[in-house]
């Protein structure tokens, strides 16, 4: 195995001395990532240039030593779903292994910038689940437990605290909704996406790891129900692991495997508005108006909802989802009628029956999943890529996604994050 | 008298020219405003901006990150510097909207003010704050990560929203024309009226306050070919014409999203069209030129020279240098001649001639060209080129390619035959030529949408023009004014790595601001091959993203059409007091007060609950039983006529789905219950089996929810109540027992569906009567039950005394995961039925064990009332269950809980430990029975 | 907004339907091994192409139909009524 060694020597540090040396002299910054000849093999191939297959990629080389990993790439890098999301953190989830999960990635998240080297703005906000009924008030709170038992800070406040952290929303009762509560969660926040994904791409490449954008993966090659490589557009690579970490064709990569994944893909619609003078410092969530919006540090307010109603693999976005958009979040802060929709986009989000992704081992030996992220695997990217490195390296399961495998849909052990979606309407 | 002498004279509308051809402002009608607290003056017609620079304003602005004084540019909507806020609108666009009379409009991004700006104090720095600087510093210490994140947020742009502002109003409107024409220049006017010849009933949008393009500010010539096209387009019966509007997207089935800005007494109006065919006709953006000094005011648009000369009649300076590579530059030139101000020079593009940089303190005072003389002037007009606005095009799946020769964008071949393009989008040419293309492309158009063969209409060719490719200087200047981006920035980012041109407008957020890449796409992309040595064609362009101008949230929502259900009880309700509880679509009373009094009042006398959101299905036909015995894990094949069964329903994962009784009311005809939440769901389950899985099955279901009126009669005197309003039932206990079921009249009210059931567990009588005599019954009730102390209750007492009982709600007392074993109605799922939803999973989870179960919980100390949602957890915090319903019984004077628990718990007398939210802990012992009252259910069978 | 060739009452909104997904056949009851039934499930072909999929006309006639549709452009080519042999389809000109 080839051991992971620096691109070019040490790479260029970030720092303020640093960019004040280079205002002054006016050099090129070194290159964020090399461009190289794709090579005929390598120890493992990831699919995938967003923050999962990144951070996969740059975990092996970093913890394992594994550096000679390529990462394949129809498009460029984070020009998925990494890069399509609405950037939020958060680990509130509501089952012990979910919010384990997203703990560690959370903390990954805070560390990250000095990981990586590269500013990546996460911004701890605080994070607000709205509760309109007291159905919803009981799962909030059964979040809130469960959080705190996993030693996760969440609460559930009341209407007036809503109001002290937001004091743009409605907290009266006159709404059609009325706001009786909400699971706060101070640790969640927003980060700048982008930064993560060329933050990881940078790191992973200064230990070796070759990114190559604009290959797209035309096949997988087994051999009796192993997996030896990938056909791309640029040509054939042999390796012994091959990782799916795709969003929104995740089903379709698998299928060169001949693995059938029980994923539909929906489009998953934000929008961003124009900029105003900062007056939402909290992100803020409503489940049962399908919305969630915070402000961004450049003003905008970033809005997403829930995905469209039915499957597809349309980028194009809808009229009809900024105009739920926009009835959901006047009917939260009814005085920004006049903030403008400046843009709106579309992801994919592999959807899963139990709303937990997929991470693991497949039927075809060597050929790894890290899928099925619906519409949280942004949040998720660094413990995902933590331990499917693991996995990759040591060919052995992590305890800490064990709960998440392939395997579960056929031995009916669905994870319980349903449970939420269950009884949050 | 001179511009230049007028501008010395200090009047307050000094730049103000005399009267010009085409001019759009009425001077018998002055308007007065404020801008930043000081009067203004206007005239009607005016923009902001124009009266503004009449008035001899230059700047309006402060730019993002530099804080560089920023004026006209393109005297457009799109302007960049141009963004106002008028009272507490934000960010509106000071070159397109009109001045009205008392409008207060104040500059945006100028902390502390337009003139002192201590943020310039960036400018100094601007070489180490590059494009994407702050990713590589602030990394350490991370903790002050949030100190930093502050002072950015201070030079966030934009204006201010009021959290007091009122919502406004705003509309929708549906219209379903043949033909959309996206565009009112000459080609969109033309194809409007070559379409409205053919037959076809036609909408022409056009952005700006009147119809004709480019015509609007151009020669006389011009303007007759305008006033003409005007005068065919308003004697046409079938154009409908919305200007000041904008074709915002089109979305899947030529879905055509329009915002309309022009109506009285509504502040936007979405305009949602189902058009047969869309014609784009968006014309042509003049681009900006990139060169040292490009941002400074004074340095404009040969387009934005000529809009505020010969719509606002406002000299855009005094001495001037006009930049031209074409004869939209050469015309400027002209008319800034005979508007009176002085042409210094006229530098020919095409001659090889340059600007290289453009100085001055504040605006512009000289201009360098490429043979090192330099001009001292205060406007530099550029006439550079064009873009394409693409957008509707690329939202229809066409990539739009580079054509070299007229150094622009164009269409491509991907459209769908339901979208052509018309006008300077496609190719160039005098106005006939236009006009002749709109028309046919218009005509070809209705042929399409009026499905008739179209193939006798001949669209004239137009190609673009020939046009030098001038994107930069060889200097560096702005390339993105709002997002404050310079072609240095752009060069040095693609060095870096961020070399394809969607990594570069993210990294740098080149074309990510307000005018989304109107102006800035296409120098973005030549500056970008410039440092990659590629041509712009192997670059390539970013995808136009919608809307095409931003549309407020108000326009978006539109109403507020949020529809609620009330029973029709619900005035009595109001009128006592009830307090509301949100319960999905419906409103409904959760007490009258004081629950624990309304729980004795059933227990001890009578009570009424309103149950109307009860789900309700009226099932009819042979094949119901059938029908029953699938959907419900128990037996439903044998179940007399007047008698009711309880059900559980799974679905085919075996998790709990819903629950309910359901009569059998008579020969084939069976009215079902279901939860109040599941209502829907189940109509949909129970459709969706009929249809796709069993369409032999002979079933009718009709959805009977709001048909009925509901209403729960409980307590021990409720027979004898129920005997003074019913008089065709025999209500004796051997007449009308316990789950049996009778049809008759209550109150005079015949019709009316009664069932004996008990959800509290008293003897109780569930009525359902014809919606519109629900409020006369359940007046008549409790006038008839006066004496017996009858009063109501609300959802609170009832799921205080569904605990008592220890019935489970779904979805309350269950989860996403839980199937039907374990909570407590093992007895009723039968396995040895042939087949019925679920079953094979149930099956499984019977054989596989392990499984949580519902159980009663009864705290060591009966005054502590876990809240529900409180975690049940061993020695080491591992969560082995929760409690999913709880309360204070006030019929058993101790608290009482359900809780599902790991099966290891499940036992008799087991004592476990409950984790409060207060953090504390206490202990609970599992009860024998789910029922903590009456567990033989003695009462509700009396 | 997606318009669909409702078989019964003509082009309409997708908003009036409810999706109902891949059509899948159910495994007989007397032959139900875990494999085929969790597969039944569970399993999808969520392919990038067409598609015979249900919809629900709920705020319409109240009858599902099955629709062969693109799941990239979102394309209708026909549609047909789910139940009934024989009924007449509808496919876009």
């Amino acid at each position: 195995m080839r051991r992971a060694t620096r691109a070019g020597g040490a790479p260029q540090r970030y720092s303020a001395a640093s960019l004040f040396r280079h205002g002054l002299t006016h050099e090129d910054w070194e290159r964020v990532w090399r461009t190289v000849e794709m090579r005929r093999s390598y120890d493992a191939v990831v699919i995938g240039a967003g923050v999962h297959g990144l951070a996969t990629a740059y975990y092996l080389a970093s913890n394992h030593g594994m550096g000679n990993v390529a990462v394949v790439d129809k498009g460029y890098v984070g020009g998925g779903g990494s890069g399509r999301n609405t950037a939020i953190i958060r680990s509130n989830y509501l089952t012990p292994e979910g919010v384990r999960f997203y703990d560690r990635s959370t903390r990954l998240y805070e560390n990250l910038s000095a990981t990586l080297n590269f500013n990546v703005m996460f911004a701890r906000r605080g994070h607000l689940t709205l509760a309109h009924t007291d159905a919803s008030v009981r799962t909030m709170r059964w979040r809130a437990e469960v959080n705190k038992l996993e030693g996760v800070e969440s609460e559930v406040i009341g209407p007036d605290e809503v109001k002290e952290l937001v004091p743009f929303m409605d907290t009266s009762t006159k709404t059609r909704y009325p706001i009786l509560g909400a699971l706060y969660h101070p640790p969640g926040g927003i980060i700048r996406h982008d930064a993560v994904n060329w933050g990881y791409a940078r790191a992973a490449d200064s230990l070796g790891v070759e990114i190559h954008q604009g290959t797209e993966v035309t096949g997988i090659s087994t051999d009796r129900g192993r997996v030896t490589g990938v056909t791309t557009s640029r040509g054939a690579i042999s390796a012994p692991v091959v990782v799916n970490c795709t969003a929104g064709w995740a089903s379709l990569v698998a299928t060169m495997a001949g693995v059938r994944l029980p994923i539909i893909t929906h489009p998953l619609q934000a929008a961003v508005t124009e900029p105003v003078k900062m007056f939402l410092h909290a992100v803020v969530v409503s489940g049962s108006l399908h919305v969630y919006v915070s402000q961004t540090d450049r003003g905008e307010l970033v809005f997403g909802a829930s995905t469209d109603p039915y499957a597809s693999y349309s980028m194009r976005g809808s009229l009809e989802f900024t105009e739920e958009l926009a009835t959901h979040v006047l009917e939260l802060m009814p005085s920004i009628s006049k903030m403008r929709v400046l843009r709106q986009w579309a992801g994919l989000c592999d959807i899963t029956p139990d709303f937990s992704p997929i991470m693991g081992v497949t039927p075809v030996d060597g050929f790894l999943v890290d899928v099925g992220w619906g519409t949280y695997g942004f949040k998720a990217g660094p413990a995902a890529g933590e331990a499917m490195a693991e996995l990759v390296a040591t060919g052995k399961t992590p305890e800490s996604i064990a709960a998440f495998d392939l395997a579960r849909f056929e031995e009916a052990r669905l994870v319980g994050e349903r449970g939420a979606a269950a009884v949050g309407h | 008298m001179s511009t230049a002498k007028r501008l010395l004279s200090g009047r307050p509308t000094k730049m103000r020219i005399t009267s010009r051809p085409g001019e759009v402002i009425d001077r018998s009608k002055p308007v007065r405003f404020t801008w930043n607290g000081r009067e203004k003056s206007a005239f009607e017609g005016d923009t902001i901006i124009s009266a503004l620079a009449a008035s001899g304003e230059r700047v309006f602005s402060r730019s993002f990150k530099y804080h560089r004084p920023r004026g006209i540019l393109t005297a457009t909507f799109h302007d960049p510097g141009c963004s106002v806020q008028v009272g507490d609108e934000p960010n509106v666009r000071g070159s397109h909207r009109l001045v009205t009379a008392g409008m207060k409009v104040t500059a945006q991004n100028v902390w502390p003010s337009l003139k002192l700006d201590v943020a310039s104090a960036n400018r100094a720095a601007g070489r180490f704050i590059g494009a994407g600087f702050y990713y590589k510093t602030f990394i350490k210490p991370e903790r002050l990560w949030p100190t930093y994140e502050k002072v950015l947020q201070r030079f966030a742009p934009g204006g201010r929203v009021s959290a007091d502002s009122p919502h406004g109003s705003y509309d929708k409107r549906y219209a379903h024309p043949d033909v959309v024409v996206a565009g009112g220049g000459p080609a969109g006017m033309a194809a409007a009226l070559g379409a409205a010849e053919a037959g076809a009933r036609v909408m022409l949008v056009e952005e700006e306050h009147s119809l004709g393009g480019h015509l609007r500010y151009g020669s006389e010539t011009e303007l007759a070919a305008l006033a003409e096209l005007r005068r065919e387009v308003e004697a046409s019966g079938a154009i409908e014409v919305l200007v000041n509007s904008a074709v915002t997207g089109r979305y899947d089935g030529n879905w055509i999203a329009i915002l309309q800005r022009n109506l009285p007494h509504v502040t936007e109006r979405l305009v949602k069209a189902r058009a047969k065919v869309v014609v784009a006709a968006p014309g042509l953006i003049e681009r900006p030129y990139v060169f040292e000094g490009n941002d400074l005011p004074g340095v404009m648009l040969s387009t934005a020279a000529r809009r505020l000369l010969n719509l606002w009649a406002v000299a855009p300076g005094t001495r001037a240098v006009v930049l031209s590579a074409n004869e939209e530059g050469d015309a400027t030139a002209a008319d800034l001649s005979d508007a009176g101000v002085h042409v210094a020079q006229v530098v020919d593009a095409r001659r090889g001639e340059q600007v290289v940089r453009a100085r001055g303190a504040g605006s512009l005072s000289e201009v360098e060209l490429g043979d090192g003389s330099k001009v001292s002037c205060d406007l530099l007009v550029t006439a550079v080129g064009w873009t394409a606005p693409t957008l509707l095009l690329n939202v229809a799946g066409d990539r739009p390619v580079y054509d070299e020769r007229a150094a622009r964008f164009v269409p491509g071949d991907g459209l769908p035959a339901n979208v052509l393009a018309t006008g300077g989008i496609v190719g160039d040419g005098p106005t006939a030529a236009l006009v002749e293309h709109g028309r046919a492309t218009g005509r070809a158009a209705a042929e399409r949408a009026l499905a008739r063969d179209g193939t006798s209409v001949t669209i004239p060719s137009l190609s673009p023009a020939p046009h030098p490719a001038l994107y930069r200087s060889r200097t560096h200047g702005i390339v993105d004014f709002s997002e404050d981006i310079s072609s240095k920035d752009l060069v040095s980012a693609a060095r870096e790595g961020y070399d394809s041109v969607e990594l570069l407008k993210r990294y740098t957020t080149a074309t990510m601001g307000p005018a989304q890449g109107k102006l800035e796409t296409i120098n973005t992309v030549a500056v970008l091959a410039e440092a990659t040595g590629r041509s712009i064609a192997e670059t390539g362009t970013t995808v136009w993203r919608p809307p095409h101008v931003p549309v407020s949230l108000g326009a978006l929502a539109g109403r507020v059409l949020e529809p609620v259900r009330y029973s029709p009880m619900q005035p009595w309700h109001e009128a006592h007091r009830a307090t509301p509880i949100v319960a999905g679509q419906w409103i409904r009373p959760e007490h009258y007060g004081d629950p624990a009094r309304e729980v004795r009042t059933v227990r001890e006398h009578v009570g009424l609950i309103d149950v109307t959101p009860l789900g309700k299905l009226d099932l009819r036909g042979p094949d119901v039983p059938k029908l029953l015995n699938f959907l419900y894990v128990n037996k439903w094949l044998k179940l007399d006529i007047g008698s009711v069964r309880y059900g559980l329903m799974c679905g085919e994962d075996g998790v709990v789905l819903d629950d309910g009784v359901t009569g059998h009311l008579g020969e084939d005809h069976y009215l079902m219950s279901t939860t109040s939440s599941g209502a829907d769901a189940v109509a949909h389950w129970i459709e969706n089996w009929l249809q796709t899985t069993f369409p032999d099955w002979q079933v009718y279901m009709t959805p009977m929810t709001t048909a009925y009126a509901s209403i729960n009669v409980a307590g021990p005197k409720s027979r004898e109540l129920m005997s003074r309003v019913v008089s065709d039932v025999d209500l004796s206990p051997e007449a009308f027992a316990y789950m049996q079921v009778r049809r008759g009249t209550i109150c005079s009210v015949p019709g009316c569906v009664m069932w004996r059931i008990g959800f509290t567990g008293e003897l109780s009588y569930e009525l359902h009567v014809p919606a519109g005599y629900g409020l006369y019954v359940w007046e008549s009730l409790l006038a008839a039950g006066e004496d017996l102390s009858a009063g109501v209750f609300g959802l609170e007492a009832q799921r205080i005394m569904r605990l008592e009982k220890g019935h489970l709600i779904v979805s309350q007392d269950t989860d996403g995961l839980t199937q039907g074993y374990g909570v407590g109605l093992d007895g009723l799922i039968k396995l040895d039925k042939e087949d019925f939803a679920g079953k094979q999973e149930l099956e499984w989870q019977l054989e596989r064990q392990g499984y949580n179960h519902l159980v009663a919980l009864l705290p060591d100390d009966a005054s502590v009332v876990p809240p529900e949602a409180s975690q049940i957890v061993t020695g080491d915090r591992s969560i082995v269950g929760r409690v999913t319903s709880s309360r204070l019984s006030p019929s058993l004077g101790r608290s009482i809980c359900l809780a599902l628990v790991a099966p290891q718990l499940a036992e008799t007398g087991k004592s476990v430990t409950v984790h409060l939210p207060d953090g504390t802990d206490v202990r609970a012992k599992v009860s024998e029975e789910l029922a903590q009252f009456d567990p033989g259910g003695e009462r509700l069978r009396a | 907004m997606i318009l669909i060739p409702c078989p019964h009452c003509g082009d309409r909104n997708s908003s009036e339907f409810t999706y109902a997904g891949e059509v899948h056949s159910r495994p007989s009851p007397g032959d139900a091994r875990q494999g085929p039934w969790r597969d039944y499930l569970y399993g999808k072909d969520n392919p990038a192409g067409w598609t015979e999929e249900r919809w629900f006309h709920g705020s319409g006639c109240g009858k599902y139909l099955r629709a062969e549709r693109h799941t990239v452009t979102n394309e209708i080519r026909a549609t047909r009524p789910e139940v009934g042999a024989g009924a007449s389809s509808r496919t876009r000109p």
